[in-house]
């Protein structure tokens, strides 16, 4: 489980004169439990990537707190970590290694044995379907391929909170459809806490059990599907996203 | 931590040692490049030394000239006659030898006791002939004093009265420091094979993991950061090691092809040696590869970070010439100095001079300080560095 309780953070951009301060997240809060797809909508810019770096340890929040199964991501963040697989905007693979070495060092890098490590990535590889992929060099691999890789990657020490910033990006409707798949088993099958997030109404439409969207920092709403549509009055869910996210003037029907 | 650091050296080391075409690269620019130089600086000396155990002389017009050639034959040279284009051999640096132009009327002139002029011509474009005009010179020399003497004798003066100071030549360097100034290359050379093998290990561990943007998931992995940078730092400093002992390794066979027999037995560099250099080398590995990858982890991509590591580059190929144009020899401040300190003292190993606590613990002291904090500033922008 995964609780964001009230985040904010400001950046400071450029020196001098140009000196800006930009307010990133100004309130946002939610809770993901055990068992369900939680999915952070909101546009570009809204603060999404921001809110997960500080789930994960990565900048710290000027205020408001992030706990991951009652551990605080402030206070004890290799704990916190330990017990959460991230799959961040930038993901990287290293490219003179093979994928099974890319998920063996990272499985390493949690405190795992070799061997264990080693028949973790064998048993991520065929629940991704990714078997053929497992010992050529990342070089050369598709974005559904690095996606797969990075993902099993970050799965390597079985962590119970799944965290993924924008995992879609960049894939086409198959590599997308078996990611959503991936993602219904590791919910069913095995009761994870995922957090997804995306700017794409219709990947949460297919995918999630609670939304929270997220504009201009903070958190506009939450609720599963139907309660948001109910809220907003709006029976097509786009319409209530744009309706949430950008204020009930902005809504330009296509 | 120890354990975290150890899984991150060997998965860099892994990476770095895999990444074949720069390696090769590397190799070859700094591995085999000293060996050949030995072999061309080999290949020069032994030319000279030829022609020095040749005693030719060439000489234009040396019918005109038979006391000459007798005195020329007397001291077993054997005298050639300049070929009919040799201005403009010489210029083109086709003729090895300064051409002697005997004048004419030469034979009556001497007689007479009017002193005809010869030429010794060369060109200062020409560096064979240039150095063969000493010898040259010194015969001319040596006939003059012939003459002179033959002629006091003739009017009863005793030939001690010429000379008022008798000169004779001491050389003080022995084989061995006669053998380190060309050794001079050597440190250079291996110095220069640690700094371009650590340089790209560097730069791919830092910039280059940013620009992958593989940082940022590093980062969110429970390992301590310090075993991170740690593990980093022990992998660059290790391949920049390798090829520092491959390029020592390499001046091994590669003395054993010295064309020149004295020139060979002058260089001494022997397993021992090779071994001291190693031994020095290592502390300047360590402070080099933190402080190239302090410079690189403020970069964004490895462009970047190659354009802000020249500085390193040329500041340490730089130092050691201060040896090289300093005449008055070591002060004690070189020791002080990263690079400039390593390359004194491996010139003085190659002097064969006995090195105490007292020389090299300067030069350790700062590369571990500099190490150091250059480690500190990676570790410490590390995060900064991932998220920006």
């Amino acid at each position: 489980m995964i609780e964001v309780e009230d985040l904010h953070k400001t950046f400071t951009q450029g020196r001098g004169k140009q000196q800006r301060v930009v307010k990133a997240v100004d309130g946002v809060g939610f809770t993901a439990a055990d068992g369900r797809i939680t999915g952070l909508l909101g546009p570009n810019g809204a603060g999404k990537t921001t809110t997960l770096r500080i789930a994960a340890a990565l900048i710290r929040a000027d205020a408001g707190r992030v706990h991951v199964d009652g551990i605080d991501v402030a206070v004890e963040p290799a704990r916190a970590l330990a017990r959460m697989g991230v799959l961040s905007d930038a993901r990287g693979l290293y490219p003179r290694l093979t994928a099974r070495e890319n998920i063996v060092y990272y499985g390493r890098l949690h405190g795992m044995a070799p061997k264990a490590a080693d028949a973790r990535a064998g048993q991520l590889a065929r629940m991704l379907e990714m078997t053929p992929l497992l010992d050529r060099r990342t070089d050369g691999f598709s974005q559904g391929e690095r996606m797969k890789t990075a993902l099993a990657r970050a799965l390597v020490h079985d962590p119970p909170n799944i965290v993924l910033d924008e995992p879609t990006n960049g894939l086409d409707v198959v590599a997308t459809r078996a990611l959503r798949d991936t993602l219904r088993r590791l919910r069913d099958d095995e009761g994870k806490c995922i957090v997804f997030s995306t700017h794409i109404m219709q990947e949460v439409e297919r995918l999630c059990d609670h939304v929270v969207v997220v504009a201009h920092g903070r958190t506009v709403a939450a609720g599963t599907r139907a309660e948001l549509s109910a809220a907003s009055g709006e029976t097509d869910f786009e319409e209530t996203f744009v309706k949430l996210a950008y204020g009930p003037d902005t809504g330009v029907r296509a | 931590m120890t354990r975290m650091a150890w899984v991150v050296y060997l998965k860099e080391l892994k990476d770095a040692l895999r990444d074949r075409r720069t390696l090769l690269t590397v190799l070859l620019s700094s591995v085999a490049i000293g060996p050949l130089v030995l072999l061309a600086v080999s290949a020069l000396v032994a030319n000279i030394e030829k022609r020095a155990e040749a005693r030719v002389v060439v000489v234009l017009g040396i019918d005109r000239a038979p006391t000459l050639l007798n005195y020329l034959q007397r001291q077993t040279f054997t005298v050639e006659p300049a070929p009919a284009d040799w201005e403009q051999r010489l210029r083109d640096s086709k003729l090895g030898d300064p051409v002697l132009v005997v004048p004419a009327g030469f034979e009556a002139d001497l007689a007479r006791g009017e002193a005809p002029v010869v030429e010794v011509v060369g060109s200062s474009g020409n560096q064979r002939a240039q150095t063969a005009t000493g010898p040259v010179l010194r015969l001319l020399r040596g006939f003059n004093q012939e003459q002179a003497a033959l002629r006091l004798a003739l009017r009863g003066v005793s030939v001690a009265a010429l000379e008022a100071v008798r000169i004779e030549e001491r050389d003080l360097a022995d084989a061995a420091t006669r053998a380190a100034q060309l050794g001079n290359l050597v440190p250079y050379f291996v110095l220069m094979a640690v700094l371009y093998g650590a340089l790209n290990a560097a730069l791919d561990t830092t910039a280059g993991e940013r620009e992958r943007g593989s940082l940022e998931p590093l980062l969110m992995n429970p390992a301590p950061r310090a075993a991170l940078v740690f593990g980093k730092w022990g992998a660059v400093a290790s391949v920049g090691m390798l090829i520092a002992i491959l390029s020592c390794l390499s001046f091994l066979p590669g003395q054993w092809l010295l064309r020149s027999e004295a020139l060979a037995a002058m260089f001494r560099f022997g397993v021992g040696e090779a071994l001291a250099f190693i031994a020095l080398l290592a502390p300047l590995a360590g402070a080099l590869s933190a402080l190239l990858m302090a410079i690189a982890i403020r970069c964004k991509s490895f462009k970047e970070a190659q354009a802000n590591s020249t500085v390193v580059m040329l500041v340490i190929s730089l130092l050691p010439m201060v040896t090289w144009f300093n005449q008055e020899g070591t002060s004690p401040w070189h020791l002080w100095v990263p690079a400039l300190a390593q390359t004194t003292l491996m010139g003085r190993v190659l002097k064969g001079e006995a090195l105490t606590v007292m020389d090299v613990w300067p030069s350790v002291a700062v590369c571990v300080l500099l190490a150091l904090l250059a480690v500190g500033f990676v570790a410490r922008t590390l995060k900064a560095a991932a998220v920006r």
